[in-house]
């Protein structure tokens, strides 16, 4: 499947303006095919703008875009082919909903393919169950949804493109916990059965320990930290110090460390705390 | 028990456009929360939190049950406006979007725009809104335009806004949720502050299990009725039933409630990362 590469990527606010900010500063950073990538910095890191770069809803104003290797602007008016491959699903993606029913919301994309009937109709089945959305639903006004089925229906819009690059910002924001487990659960799953690279933007840090393989930090604008769970959650000082929220046993383990305890970093879930506790209290 | 500020009596709401056969949204609640009390109401979605504070604020009418306010029956029909324009004085709310609750283009407007409808003589407005934007660490920021700020710092502006109408109550509505840990943060302390100095009682609804934990007192709410009410301490014991109906409790609680099944003796309950340390530290140091 599909991997994203930026080279040398800078991208400005109000170019030529006098308000003019330099939203993303330099970024080298190579999106691995088949995994689940997170991506985590506060509110103005970039990570939102870096997001729009991946399908081309903005050109940066230095360096490339590569998709397989492809520039994404070699030839600017077949951007819009760039974003049938990568699929972005922004924040709150339920205010996007306009059809009649939540089937034709989902079948806008497909059909703007240029695919046939036939074709959409079972790429509008197979992404309403990869979101999680119940058939029944299908030919409900997507008005009369909850926030959660809403929220599925936006997803479901973007998977029926069957995009090779899957990016979600914030897919989780304002769910409760159970319905943040069932939307990962969900990404989880398109991802393994179709192997394709998923990209996930969140402020959840707890989240993001569960179900990313890799992750990015971004702060100011740059790419900061990478690499995989482990090494990014040994380093959870420099996370605080960024502003970025870490897990709570996260923070205990620390704590304890203060308080004179051998613990190790790279601590980020229950499991992993109650296998360090239980050595320590020799069981 | 304190002095109660709203009482509700089998409360119950159902939608308008609901047939017969769907559940009522609320089914006889009934609760008292104190004057001065911090509580926090959690459910998941669906469970009537966001209806039982509209109810609250007299946003929408129940279609059954009675609420009081300050000893005032809200929901009798004799209420003249004026009534139910003066306690509604008493009662703010944040909403979850800080975008769609600032009006005005400069940040010192949007805080005056309360008081100024309530009729508040404009010197009056001035001490107000300085007060209020101090008080919400926002007073450098008087004259900057409020589409330029930070979400956390648009919150606190609304916060701002309600504090200057000079509430005895503010309900807060998922006001965190669409924020970054950094402006859930600003806003939590602020929420915190206002309660615990000035004695202003907080209902806030979240889904935030760390932010649940800050209050004097938990109400979770599920199918409309309450299922817990208690301590932080108290309603995050109940790990198995909250995750029956869809709800967390913090990682620490989880911790301490997975040690103990281990056999691990742990006394006392734990939400905090730095309460968790405190209580392993004692019984680390008693084992050796």
């Amino acid at each position: 499947m599909s991997e994203l590469k930026l080279e040398n990527l800078s991208y400005f606010h109000g170019k030529g303006t006098p308000y003019e900010i330099k939203a993303l500063d330099g970024i080298d950073l190579v999106i691995p095919r088949g995994m689940i990538t997170g991506l985590i910095g506060h509110t103005g890191s970039g990570k939102s703008t870096l997001v729009q770069m991946f399908n081309g809803l903005l050109r940066p104003d230095e360096g490339r875009v590569l998709l397989d290797g492809v520039d994404i602007w070699e030839k600017p008016k077949t951007i819009r082919q760039v974003r049938f491959r990568v699929g972005l699903v922004m924040q709150y993606p339920e205010y996007q909903l306009f059809e009649e029913t939540v089937a034709k919301d989902i079948a806008f994309g497909p059909r703007n393919m240029g695919l046939g009937e036939e074709e959409i109709r079972v790429r509008v089945e197979e992404a309403a169950a990869f979101a999680g959305l119940d058939r029944a639903l299908l030919d409900k006004s997507p008005f009369d949804l909850s926030g959660g089925q809403k929220r599925r229906a936006a997803i479901a819009g973007i998977i029926a493109m069957r995009p090779e690059v899957l990016v979600l910002d914030e897919p989780a924001a304002g769910l409760d916990p159970r319905g943040r487990d069932e939307i990962f659960a969900n990404i989880v799953r398109y991802q393994e059965s179709t192997g394709s690279t998923v990209v996930i933007v969140s402020h959840s840090m707890e989240d993001m320990a569960r179900y990313c393989d890799n992750l990015v930090v971004m702060n100011g604008g740059k790419v900061v930290m990478q690499g995989d769970r482990d090494y990014i959650f040994s380093r959870s000082e420099r996370l605080s110090e960024i502003g970025l929220d870490i897990p709570q046993v996260t923070r205990l383990m620390l704590r304890l460390k203060e308080m004179g305890v051998e613990t190790d970093g790279g601590i980020y879930t229950v499991e992993q705390a109650v296998e360090k506790m239980l050595k320590l209290y020799g069981r | 028990m304190k002095e109660p500020f709203v009482e509700t009596r089998e409360l119950s709401y159902r939608y308008e456009s609901a047939d017969a056969a769907e559940p009522r949204v609320l089914r006889d609640l009934s609760v008292t929360i104190g004057k001065g009390e911090f509580v926090a109401v959690l459910g998941h979605n669906g469970s009537g939190k966001s209806t039982f504070a509209k109810l609250l604020n007299m946003i929408l009418t129940p279609t059954g049950g009675k609420v009081f306010v300050m000893g005032k029956d809200i929901t009798d029909e004799n209420m003249t406006d004026e009534e139910v324009l003066a306690l509604r004085k008493r009662m703010g709310m944040v909403f979850q979007n800080p975008d769609n609750q600032l009006v005005a283009t400069i940040v010192e407007d949007d805080v005056a725009f309360g008081p100024e409808n309530l009729g508040v003589p404009s010197k009056e407005i001035r001490r107000r809104v300085d007060e209020a934007l101090s008080e919400l660490g926002m007073s450098d920021y008087a004259t900057h335009e409020p589409h330029r700020l930070s979400g956390g710092q648009k919150q606190r502006v609304a916060i701002a806004g309600i504090l200057a109408m000079l509430p005895d109550c503010i309900i807060f509505d998922e006001s965190t949720a669409m924020l970054d840990p950094v402006g859930r943060k600003e806003v939590m302390d602020a929420v915190v502050r206002l309660n615990r100095e000035k004695g202003i009682t907080v209902i806030m609804i979240t889904h935030y299990m760390e932010e649940a934990a800050l209050a004097d007192r938990i109400i979770v709410l599920n199918d409309g009725r309450v299922l817990l009410d208690g301590s932080p301490e108290a309603v995050f014991e109940e790990e198995a039933l909250l995750r029956s109906c869809g709800l967390a409790v913090p990682q620490c609680t989880e911790l301490v409630h997975r040690l103990r099944e281990a056999g691990i003796p742990l006394d006392g309950a734990c939400v905090f990362p730095e309460q968790c340390a405190e209580l392993i530290m004692k019984s680390l140091n008693k084992e050796r």
